[in-house]
Parts: structure tokens; C-alpha cells; sequence
């Protein structure tokens, strides 16, 4: 087989997809979804003023600020993308039929692989953007507190006579709770989290009969791929007494098999709790987020092909 | 093709792709626990896994947030007095958080401290019932240190707490012997600093707890003189009172005064220093020699019996029985 054809093809189906992403972004934009990012900075900067009635000790004080501004931002990063990553997807295709773009779109020589591709890229782009920049938004707030407890922690200690390896291991100590590349990673994996569901929902969207179906069953596999590697666990167990029979071993293996395994991005976790995440970690996160995108992609072709409308 | 055919071809990749990436996550699940970004799974049954970690996955990323928010629950509990909901809350809340070091500290300060400090002073309750609620509060913030210790074995800060709570004069009676507490308390401020993380006072902490450990004299003299030395000849009051005790101990017939020359700067010093140990029996500081040497010292400070610090009432140690 020549391969040269294929790709020659390669640029003009990189436009078609680009177009279409293009197209899928302003379409997402004008419905106002970057609204969100004002209630986002309103909810920073209050967390960053809010004075919670909490315990802290003189030693740890403005520490759990640090930590209470992180909480916050993920979370509603967390929030966002997975809403928007699902509702967005959920709508795109049966607003194309309603609009009739779709007709226009496929009478013309667009490969409906093109077309699917185009229209994830286009609301992964929004999410992209969004969170980068609410993650520029709460380094910036999160850069300025850490240096104002560093400050005051180091002057207190100082004023106690700590010797300065204390005052250094106290320095790290906080630090670790401040903008570290860790973080920026834990913003990564919650793209990538939105990468799957997305996909996952433009999937389903395929052979849906309706977006609230879309969206209902999206959330469903969402929550119930937290579970998934529980589900597996309950597969591998060889332990006596570990195992629950025979039916729900197979049970597990099914939920293992179908679900994606949305318990690994709770990484996110422990780096707001100040833990360190390993570009190799990130890296491999990364793989597995892009396995699934690439694979509901061609199975949502797959379905999508020769669908008539 | 036919719909529904389609469909099982779907299926049957589903299946397949889900084969192929189940080893792979699998791996990855170990490597993030090893890491410590995954907790580790509790080796229970399914469903009562589930049941018990089921907040803590599905929250995926909003965690920390319903952690602080439970976090702003139990003040409210703390503000009533209500302790065993704080109790219910930091145990949620440290199933969402187990790697913040706060809510372990804070939970178990509750409980070993404030929780115990109420059954102690101002509990409605009969005596006996108030003496057990305090031994069982102190006990109960123990336990959840310990826990909090086998989530994060490499957190200084958590050992350091926890030798303090097994080392503390107010406390130490609900533990039992306090031999043995001082010597828990030891080994957890030991473990402390074979972290490498901890400041210089934990190791100073730990003389002081394994000094107060009874047949363990040797090893202390050998920690002190250490600490000491690191300390670059600049300890504290307690450290060369110890350091006196402990150059003593194996040599009852040596020179007093002349001990108390190598380790004190002035003999004024080393009859404050040690007028003080010998008045901390709260404590329970070893007084090895101490007497010989303060006789010593008052008559040649000039000190009047009357005002002798061998004269003062001495404080017994914090004793339940005649606490309630």
C-alpha cells in the first residue's frame, strides 16, 4: 500500500478539524460560558479574605490559608471542566441538527471522523483556556500569600531565637504549600480528566436519542468511574475473604473492563495537601488520558459513520 | 451494516480496549500509592470498602474543599462542647484528607486536650464517670495520632506530637506506667528525627523523655552529651540539669562540686539550674544527686535552711484519684 497519499491527506483533514474546532469554540464562547470566570476570581479572592473560624497555632498560622485558596481553586476548576466538558459535548451534535448545520456541514467533503474530532478539540480548547486561565489567576493570588506568610512566619520564628536549619525546614514547610510545579500538573490532570469525559460523552451522544440522556448518563459514568478501581481490586484479590463469590467477581471484571478509571486523577487530592507529583506520573497520566480520548473518538466514528439524519 | 450488529462490535472494543489498559492502570494505581498520591486501599470486603471510602473516591478532586467545610463543622461541635461529633467529623475528615498533617493534629488535640480538659473541670457528670471520660479522651486523641502516624510515617510533626501528648505531666497518668510512656514518647520523637526533617528541638525532646526512662540512664548520658555538643555548649536550663543527673548516675562517689564545675558555668547557675529539677516533680525528672549537690551548694551560697529549696513542698505528680 503507498502511504503517500495518506498523507498528503494529513494537512487538509489537520484544517477541516481546525475549522470545525474554531467554529465549536465561538459557538461555546458565545453562550456566555466564560462568565464563569468572574464568579471564579470572586470565589479566589474571597477565599484569600476569608477569615475561617479554624484552631491554628502560632507556628502554623496563614498555613492553611495557602492550603484553603488551593481547595477552592480545584474545586472549582474540578466543577467546571467537568460540567462544561459533559453539557457542552452533550449539546453540540443535537444543536447542529437543530440549527441544520450538520446537513451543510456533511454535504460537503467533510469526513465525519473530521467532524467529531473538530467538535472535541473545539470544547477541549474552551475548557483549555478557561482553566489556564483561572490556574494563572490562582498562582498569582497564591505567589503573593505565600510570600506574605513567609514573611511573617520567618519574623516570628526569628524573633524566637529559632536557630536557621529550624527556620529553613519552616521556609519548605511552606513553600510546599505554595505555587509548586506539582500544582500546575494537578491543573493538568484535571484537563485530562475533562480530555476522557468528554470524549466519553461525545460517545454516548452518538447513538443518544436526547442531550438530557447524554448528560444523565455521562454524570452516571463519571461517578461511577470513581469506583472502577475498586471494582478491579475486587477482581485481582486472591485473598481468602477478600473476594465476595464468583458473580461478583465477574461483576467487578465487567465494571473494570467498561469504565474508565477516573480514580487515578485524584491526585489532585494530595497535591493541594502538598504532595509531590513526578512529571513521569504526570506523564503516564497523560497516556492513559489520551488512550481514551483517541479510542471513544474512533468508536464514536465508528457509530457515527454512516448514521443517517 | 446493521445497527444493533454495530453496536456489539462496539461492545466487543469496549471489552478489548479495556483489556488492554487494565494492567496498565493497575501498575499506575501501585506507583501513585507508593507515591503517595493515592491513599491505600483498606484490605476489607467490597461492599464495606466501598461503604467506607465512598466519599473520599467519588469526591475526586473536591476532597480538600468538603474537608473544609467539615473542618468549619466540627469548630461549631467544639463550640458546644459536643465531643463526640467532633470526634464523627475529624474521622470523615481525615478519610478526605489523610495527608494533611492539620486535621490530624487538630483532631486529636481536640480530644486529648480539650475534650479531656472538660471531663476534668467542668463535666456535670458524677466522678467516676468524668474520670473515665478523661482517660478515654486522652486515649481516643492518642489512638488518632497513631493512625495519623500510619497514614504519614515520614511527617516529623506528627511524631513530634505525639511524643509530646505520651511526655506530657497532665496526661501521662492515663497511659499507665509512666516508664513506659516516656519511653513510647522516646522512640516517637527518635523516629522524629531519624526523619531528618525535624528541628533541633525534638532531638532535645527526646533526651528529656528517654532520661525519664528507668534503666536507660546509660543511653541518655550518651544523648545528652551529643546534644550538647550540637547545641555548640549553648543548652538550656533542663538540658545540664539532666546532663548533671546523668554524669552522676554511674558514679555516686565521685566529686560533686567538681561535676558541677564541668557542667555549669557558675555554681550560682548550677543551684538555680538545679533548685528548679529538683522542684519539677511533676515531671518526673530523675534527682540523682541533685540533693548532694544542693546541700553543697546552700552552704556555700550561703543559702539559710529556711530558705533551703531541700525545704519547699514539693507537688505530687498529677494523679486521677485525687483529680475528681
Amino acid at each position: 500500500m503507498n502511504p503517500l497519499p495518506i498523507l498528503r491527506s494529513i494537512p487538509s483533514h489537520a484544517s477541516r478539524v481546525s475549522v470545525i474546532a474554531l467554529h465549536a469554540f465561538t459557538q461555546l464562547v458565545r453562550m456566555k460560558v466564560f462568565y464563569f470566570l468572574g464568579f471564579f476570581a470572586v470565589i479566589l479572592i474571597a477565599s484569600n479574605f476569608f477569615n475561617l473560624p479554624q484552631h491554628e497555632g502560632p507556628e502554623s498560622a496563614g498555613v492553611n490559608i495557602l492550603r484553603s485558596i488551593k481547595s477552592w481553586s480545584l474545586g472549582a476548576m474540578t466543577l467546571f471542566s467537568v460540567v462544561l466538558s459533559i453539557v457542552a459535548t452533550a449539546l453540540l451534535l443535537p444543536k447542529d441538527v437543530e440549527d441544520r448545520t450538520l446537513y451543510t456541514i456533511l454535504a460537503k467533503p467533510v469526513p465525519r471522523l473530521d467532524y467529531l474530532a473538530g467538535k472535541l478539540i473545539g470544547v477541549l480548547l474552551l475548557i483549555f483556556v478557561s482553566l489556564a486561565l483561572m490556574d494563572i489567576l490562582m498562582t498569582v493570588i497564591l505567589h503573593l500569600r505565600t510570600n506574605m506568610v513567609l514573611a511573617d512566619q520567618v519574623a516570628a520564628a526569628e524573633a524566637r531565637g529559632w536557630p536557621a536549619g529550624d527556620i529553613q525546614i519552616l521556609k519548605s514547610d511552606i513553600l510546599a504549600q505554595g505555587p509548586t510545579a506539582s500544582l500546575q500538573g494537578a491543573v493538568f490532570s484535571v484537563f485530562l480528566r475533562s480530555t476522557i469525559i468528554a470524549s466519553l460523552a461525545l460517545l454516548i451522544s452518538t447513538f443518544s436519542s436526547s442531550t438530557l440522556f447524554t448528560t444523565i448518563i455521562s454524570f452516571l459514568i463519571y461517578f461511577i468511574g470513581h469506583f472502577q478501581a475498586d471494582a478491579r481490586a475486587a477482581y485481582f484479590s486472591q485473598e481468602a475473604g477478600t473476594s465476595d463469590g464468583w458473580f461478583t467477581k465477574m461483576i467487578s471484571l465487567l465494571v473494570a473492563l467498561i469504565l474508565p478509571d477516573f480514580q487515578i486523577f485524584n491526585v489532585i487530592d494530595a497535591v493541594i495537601e502538598g504532595q509531590v507529583m513526578p512529571v513521569l506520573i504526570l506523564g503516564k497520566l497523560t497516556l492513559i488520558g489520551l488512550f481514551y480520548a483517541v479510542f471513544y473518538v474512533i468508536a464514536s466514528w465508528f457509530i457515527f459513520a454512516k448514521k443517517e439524519f | 451494516m446493521n445497527q444493533w450488529r454495530k453496536y456489539m462490535i462496539l461492545c466487543f472494543a469496549v471489552l478489548m480496549a479495556g483489556a488492554l489498559r487494565l494492567p496498565f492502570e493497575r501498575t499506575l494505581t501501585v506507583e501513585l500509592q507508593q507515591a503517595n498520591l493515592l491513599p491505600a486501599k483498606l484490605e476489607v470486603k467490597t461492599g464495606a470498602r466501598i461503604g467506607q471510602t465512598f466519599s473520599a473516591v467519588s469526591l475526586g478532586g473536591l476532597r480538600t474543599l468538603v474537608a473544609t467545610f467539615l473542618n468549619l463543622r466540627a469548630f461549631a461541635f467544639f463550640s458546644e462542647q459536643r465531643w463526640e461529633d467532633v470526634a464523627e467529623s475529624y474521622d470523615t475528615i481525615v478519610d478526605l484528607a489523610p495527608r494533611t498533617r492539620y486535621y490530624w493534629d487538630t483532631g486529636s488535640w481536640h480530644q486529648a486536650y480539650n475534650a479531656a480538659s472538660y471531663y476534668l473541670y467542668e463535666s456535670d457528670l458524677p466522678p467516676l464517670r468524668r474520670k473515665l471520660a478523661w482517660r478515654e479522651s486522652i486515649l481516643k486523641g492518642r489512638d488518632f495520632l497513631e493512625r495519623a502516624i500510619q497514614n504519614n510515617p515520614d511527617d516529623w510533626q506528627l511524631l513530634e506530637a505525639l511524643g509530646f501528648l505520651l511526655s506530657d505531666a497532665n496526661k501521662i497518668a492515663a497511659f499507665g506506667s509512666p516508664g513506659e510512656s516516656y519511653e513510647k514518647a522516646y522512640e516517637a520523637y527518635k523516629a522524629a528525627v531519624d526523619t531528618g526533617n525535624a528541628r533541633a528541638f525534638t532531638e532535645r525532646a527526646a533526651l528529656y523523655s528517654l532520661a525519664r526512662v528507668p534503666g536507660r540512664e546509660t543511653e541518655a548520658l550518651t544523648l545528652a552529651r551529643k546534644v550538647e555538643k550540637d547545641l555548640d555548649h549553648a543548652g538550656t536550663p533542663t538540658l545540664y540539669g539532666l546532663l548533671y543527673v546523668l554524669e552522676y548516675y554511674p558514679d555516686p562517689n565521685q566529686d560533686v562540686m567538681k561535676l558541677v564545675d564541668t557542667i555549669f558555668e557558675s555554681r550560682k547557675q548550677a543551684y538555680e539550674i538545679l533548685g528548679n529539677q529538683w522542684l519539677r516533680t511533676r515531671d518526673h525528672f530523675p534527682v540523682h544527686g541533685i540533693a548532694r549537690a544542693i546541700t553543697l551548694l546552700e552552704a556555700e551560697l550561703q543559702v539559710s535552711e529556711a530558705q533551703s529549696v531541700l525545704k519547699h513542698k514539693l507537688q505530687s505528680p498529677m494523679n486521677p484519684e485525687e483529680e475528681f
